[in-house]
């Protein structure tokens, strides 16, 4: 069985037919080739598959491709517009908020999907947005630092 | 990492279309709502479906709607995050959205429902103790037609709830709360992140005319047992007399014999019996400054 | 002229390739024609195989092989040759693979794995190191004896005992009786999982003509594993190609052939196609390898005045089922249980021990973290006792400079002191425990540690000076997230004399990258620093050669920098580029350099005779000092700060140094307060994240990384190493914190809110 799913990914549209037990993830990486969306568990447990659906962010390797139907995806590669990164991309290099690499797609829009609804957050809560992202590496507090920085940058932009 | 087996898929239009497929399937189908819970049992192997009914796309089971007077129905569809960030709810029944801002992370609370969290039924459910000191009723569809019953006894065991196949939660209904009410839900977990209830209770109570002296009251308690416990004992201590620090600590010590937990690979019996007991007096504590007016305990 | 390179934060050479998502790490591998590699596993700790039913497996759709251990019969090993690809007659762990399918996707390969029967028939198992070191214990390896071995370990065959160290110096016995005091006390590490984000992965293409094997892997030491190889199937190591992508982590986990093992023997029987094995999370958490846990008993002689007169440890290592580089931990790491302190009379007897569980190997810390979690927490319990200041008694024991290690290596750049100092006043010690409320009070806790790197080991470089003026660097050094090509590259730009955005570094590829050691032991910055560096004095050389011949003039008159030839009182006098095109004219070339460092005869190895293999080229020193606040209602611990002091010689990039201090900090406290493998028998009961819990971004307190250089004779501008120091000291650290809190003392890992509350209440009713 397959069906046939419009997807709009980092602002491109897609039609794609896949069978139905498609994740989102898989869709991402195998078929549309984006390869910046990892995988570190397939259960939603890692964060490592987090891409922005309608802007939130979701577990890719939960969402079925079909789930995604008509919907507008932003992952990684979406972010850097006019080959200028964007300012949490900019932080995360300046703050040294990169070190293996694995989980920082993910923490990158994790965060922004936080700055883009709350332009000032407090501390706790870029822990929060950020909580469902594991780092081994253990670079939250540069990583926090990073989101700080983004959000002052944009504030004083504006 | 482990592929999903291929299933047999479904857009229902309807609740009625859902129900249907549903029901001629039994028990080889599985309604798909966040899929935070049903993709991961699938990809574990603990369930095997040959189909799977995305109920996602049925209209106005996502909507949280205020029924003045009377108190708001909450579709099945609304999403944790959509719970926790909501103003209605956060100023008309605080203990839901209380428990649905520690539930999981962000982007599981983007995809988790209210209805898919429930029908899970697991013990350890963050919204399940909330619900049911909120006295909450939830709605069933089916072939036979709707019913209706009480959150609390919706639960048959650990996964299992008391409904057939076929059967769809449509709608739940929290009672509206009379003034001079106050909640909490506390939670403990080995780390403060993205973490399951090891021990989580739930607290509403309302304070009648005299000082700290409980009208009405409900404790709930989660990963205590094989279902989300109502602990109805604790319960009539909460209405026993003035709510001082020592009537407080009766009510925690009488709610930690009521739990009835197991030795398990997260935790001991013993251990989870005492965090019943801190959390009951701690989270009683707050319902009562909160019910006290604003201030935090 | 603008200042060099070395000892600034440069923005980190891998940064732009990750935050962009264009980074190809092993994860993201696809070749043409590529298959997908699925494991059958052993369900029993410990049996016979008795009979494998491939059948319905090899007709599932989209199979093109099945593979068992008969097919494969081969074994390797990267201390003892002891592990099978596949399990050939016997399973030894849980988790052990057994059979291979290769397929045309991933969900065709599971579901064939599904198909495979086997038959089993149990041996009794061993799961408790002590237990398994007895003589009635079931044996996993009767052949012990006849593996080969890749170092100096000695193995006592007929027994589980894969490695055995006895050390001993002066007279533990007179020590002890000098003493005024003497503390026995016993401790235990637990196993924990490196846990990387990035499960193991390879992919693997046998050429069935030339027999050669190309290999893409996220590995840490891609020439020692193409060794194991080449010596597991007897063929010569320039048949086989290691590429390493970007390394979504190792600590340790990705040193010998994991994933590969896999990947290789199934490719061996796909004719020419690749095929690729990921592993997933569970297997992650139980079939890959795991922290070296210890039982350690230890016996301490101090004077009342707190002088430290004899130390002699029992320490048991549970290797699981197979050596891995597991052996080093129990010969080396063993050691640092003496800590960074002036003891005169020593003994030790160290034993790793088979056990029918997943395999134990390297993890950051090569075994320091263990021992110094039973070393530190004795000294502050001797602290206690004495009533000495937990500080002022390291201090007072502490090595300083031209000290003598314990087999009579002089120590040099000792910055054991100043590391102290520094963590004890950034967490303001002295202040003592803090009542916060009626259930939470606050403690500050002090542990130091000592931990030296593989001695001696290789490295070689290799640099090109392209005909445009850009300069390739070729190392093996994989960059696992430590920024080790960055570093490499502030090391050859600062130099040569070039601007670092000339310079380029590949990542390695056995083929084209010649020898390193390993991205391991905290070795690289020193190691692949000085081979990069004596390889761009040569590269420097040539260059001035070449323009002193263009120019007509003296090269003694003539310096590189930025990229330009300057000329002694004239000034700028050539581009490189100009340089390159002038030498080679229209049909081109390069200029080649070459480096090679070895720390094997350096003077600062000298020690007392026969003992030279116990010295290290450099040491490094640490000193945690956490603040925590511990409700003793629930027993949760929650770690408020921790100022971390790392001696690391010379900051080449401060900023990649905070990254590894604070990573260190951040996985030791994790592994202390989270992680715990939850066993029944040899099975991992969880093995999913949900779980084995890793610290979150909500989990992490304050960390502040306070560098201290001592500036090595040898090293590269003065630089040591940094990497596995920070992992060990934080244990303690909370445990020592903890005790001050609340008055009670941990002495297994992991610290759980359970035990905590189990130990208070006890506490109370002994009051």
């Amino acid at each position: 069985m397959t069906i046939a799913i419009d997807i709009k990914v980092n602002g491109e549209q897609y039609r794609v037919e896949l069978e139905p037990q498609t994740t989102l993830l898989e869709l991402l990486r195998d078929s549309l080739r984006l390869t910046g969306t990892k995988e570190g568990c397939g259960l939603g447990e890692c964060g490592a598959c987090v891409v922005l659906v309608q802007g939130r962010p979701v577990n890719s390797c939960l969402m079925l491709a079909a789930d995604a139907n008509g919907c507008d995806v932003v992952t990684i590669e979406g972010l850097t517009m006019n080959g200028a990164l964007h300012p949490l991309q900019q932080s995360f290099v300046d703050e040294g908020a990169i070190q293996c690499g694995f989980c920082t797609p993910a923490m990158v829009l994790s965060a922004k999907a936080l700055l883009d609804r709350n332009p000032e957050p407090v501390e706790e809560e870029i822990k929060e947005a950020l909580s469902g992202v594991l780092c081994r590496c253990g670079s939250y507090n540069k990583i926090i630092r990073a989101v700080q920085s983004a959000a002052e940058r944009t504030r004083q932009s504006v | 990492m482990k592929r999903l087996k291929p299933f047999t898929y479904f857009e229902p239009a309807s609740l009625s279309e859902a129900i249907e497929i549903l029901a001629e399937r039994g028990n080889e189908a599985y309604a798909l709502a966040g899929g935070t819970d049903l993709l991961v049992r699938m990809k574990r192997g603990e369930i095997r479906p040959s189909a799977l009914v995305n109920i996602k796309g049925i209209r106005d089971l996502d909507q949280i709607r205020n029924e003045p007077g009377r108190g708001t129905h909450v579709g099945p569809l609304v999403t944790i995050a959509g719970i926790g960030n909501d103003l209605r709810l956060c100023s008309s029944h605080p203990v839901i959205t209380e428990a649905a801002r520690v539930l999981g992370s962000p982007s599981i609370r983007t995809m988790a429902t209210l209805g898919g969290n429930i029908g899970r039924a697991s013990p350890a459910s963050d919204m399940a103790p909330a619900l049911i000191v909120l006295g909450a009723r939830v709605a069933i569809g089916g072939t036979a037609g709707k019913r209706e019953q009480s959150v609390e006894d919706i639960f048959s065991g650990p996964g299992t709830l008391r409904i057939q196949a076929g059967e769809l939660i449509s709608s739940f209904f929290l009672p509206e709360i009379a003034p001079r009410s106050g909640a909490a839900y506390l939670k403990i977990g080995r780390r403060e992140g993205m973490d399951c209830a090891l021990v989580g209770v739930a607290v509403q109570i309302t304070l009648g005319e005299k000082e700290k002296e409980a009208i009405d009251g409900r404790i709930a308690l989660a990963s205590v047992g094989p279902v989300p416990l109502r602990a109805a004992r604790a319960e009539k201590v909460l209405f026993s007399g003035p709510l001082t620090e020592d009537r407080i600590k009766e009510v925690a010590r009488v709610a930690s014999d009521e739990a009835d937990p197991i030795d398990d690979m997260r935790a001991s019996a013993w251990y989870r019996r005492e965090m019943v007991r801190v959390l009951s007096s701690r989270a009683l504590q707050k319902a009562l400054a909160r019910a006290e007016g604003g201030k935090e305990g | 002229m603008k200042t060099g390179h070395v000892g600034r934060s440069v923005p980190r050479l891998d940064a732009l390739d990750k935050v962009t998502g264009s980074a190809l790490y092993g994860f993201d591998i696809e070749l043409p024609g590529m298959f997908y590699g699925a494991t059958l596993r052993s369900p029993c700790s410990h049996a016979k195989i008795i009979h494998v039913d491939i059948s319905e497996a090899i007709k599932a759709p989209g199979v093109r092989a099945v593979i068992t251990g008969k097919d494969f019969p081969f074994t390797f090993g990267g201390s003892i040759k002891d592990q099978p690809f596949l399990a050939i007659d016997k399973v030894r762990y849980i988790g052990e693979p057994v059979a291979a399918v290769a397929a045309e996707t991933e969900a065709e390969a599971q579901d064939a794995v599904e198909r495979i029967r086997v038959t089993y028939e149990d041996l009794p198992a061993v799961f408790d190191p002590r237990e398994a070191a007895g003589e009635d214990a079931p044996l996993l390896h009767p052949d012990l004896g006849e593996y080969t071995r890749f170092g100096p370990y000695d193995v006592v065959p007929g027994t589980n005992i894969c490695t055995i160290r006895r050390y001993k110096h002066g007279n533990v016995e007179k020590g002890f009786s000098d003493a005024d005091e003497v503390f026995e006390d016993e401790f235990s590490a637990h196993s924990v999982s490196h846990s990387t984000i990035e499960t193991h992965c390879a992919a693997a293409r046998y050429e069935p003509v030339s027999g050669e094997f190309t290999i893409w892997s996220s590995n840490d030491r891609p020439h020692r594993a193409i060794r194991e190889l080449a010596n597991a199937v007897g063929i010569p190591i320039n048949h086989i190609r290691l590429i390493v992508p970007y390394v979504g982590g190792s600590f340790g986990g990705k040193s010998t052939l994991v994933a590969e093992a896999i990947a290789i023997a199934l490719a061996r029987f796909t004719k020419g196609r690749p095929v690729k094995a990921t592993f997933s999370r569970e297997e992650e958490l139980t079939a890959t390898q795991s922290r070296v846990a210890a039982w350690m008993k230890i016996k301490t002689g101090v004077t009342k005045s707190g002088v430290l007169t004899a130390r002699k440890a029992e320490v048991f290592w549970d290797n699981g089922a197979y050596a891995s580089y597991a052996p080093g931990v129990a010969l080396r790491g063993g050691l640092t249980v003496f800590g960074p302190y002036r003891i005169p009379n020593l003994e030790l007897d160290s034993r790793l021990v088979y056990t029918n569980k997943m395999i134990a190997g390297a993890y950051r810390g090569y075994g320091t973290t263990q021992v110094t979690w039973a070393c530190e927490s004795q000294m502050d319990m001797i602290a206690h006792k004495l009533g000495l200041d937990p500080l002022e008694f390291r201090l007072g024991n502490g090595y300083v400079e031209n000290d003598r290690y314990i087999n009579g290596q002089v120590l040099r750049d000792v910055g054991l002191k100043e590391t102290l100092e520094k963590a004890s006043r950034e967490i303001g010690w002295g202040s003592g425990r803090k009542r916060i409320s009626a259930s939470r009070f606050r403690g500050k806790g002090i542990a130091t540690t000592i931990k030296g790197t593989v001695t001696p080991t290789e490295s070689f470089c290799i640099i090109r000076l392209n005909n445009d003026a850009s300069i390739t660097l070729l190392m093996s050094s994989a960059e696992i997230g430590g920024g080790q090509k960055t570093v490499l590259a502030q090391i050859a730009a600062d130099t040569i004399g070039v601007p670092i955005e000339s310079i380029s570094v590949q990542n390695p590829d056995t083929f084209v990258t010649p020898y390193d050691h390993a991205v391991a032991s905290s070795r690289t910055t020193y190691h692949m620093g000085n081979a990069v560096r004596s390889a761009s004095q040569q590269l420097r050389e040539k260059i001035l050669q070449v323009a002193a011949t263009l120019l007509g003039l003296d090269c003694n008159r003539l310096s590189l920098a930025e990229g330009k030839v300057f000329e002694e009182g004239k000034g700028e006098r050539m581009h490189l580029d100009a340089l390159m095109s002038k030498r080679f004219g229209g049909k081109g070339g390069e200029i080649l350099a070459e480096g090679y460092y070895t720390s094997a005869g350096s003077p600062l190895l000298a020690a007392y005779s026969g003992l030279e293999g116990m010295s290290s080229i450099f040491w490094m020193y640490g000193t945690h000092a956490a603040e925590v606040e511990v409700d003793v209602e629930t027993g949760i611990v929650k770690v408020l700060k921790i100022a971390a002091a790392h001696d690391l010689g010379r900051a080449i990039n401060p900023m990649t140094c905070e990254q590894q201090i604070e990573g260190a900090v951040v996985m030791g406290l994790s592994n202390t307060l989270f992680e715990e493998f939850i066993l029944a028998g040899g099975r991992v009961l969880n093995d999913t994240l949900s779980d084995y819990k890793l610290a979150t971004a909500r989990d992490v307190p304050d960390i502040v990384p306070i560098i201290v250089e001592t500036r090595h004779t040898e090293g590269p501008f003065g630089a040591k190493g940094l990497g596995e120091p920070a992992a060990a000291a934080t244990a303690p650290a909370i445990a020592n914190a903890i005790y001050e809190a609340v008055g009670v003392r941990i002495k297994d890992l992991p610290i759980t809110p359970e035990k905590l509350l189990a130990a208070l209440k006890r506490k109370k009713v002994a009051n």
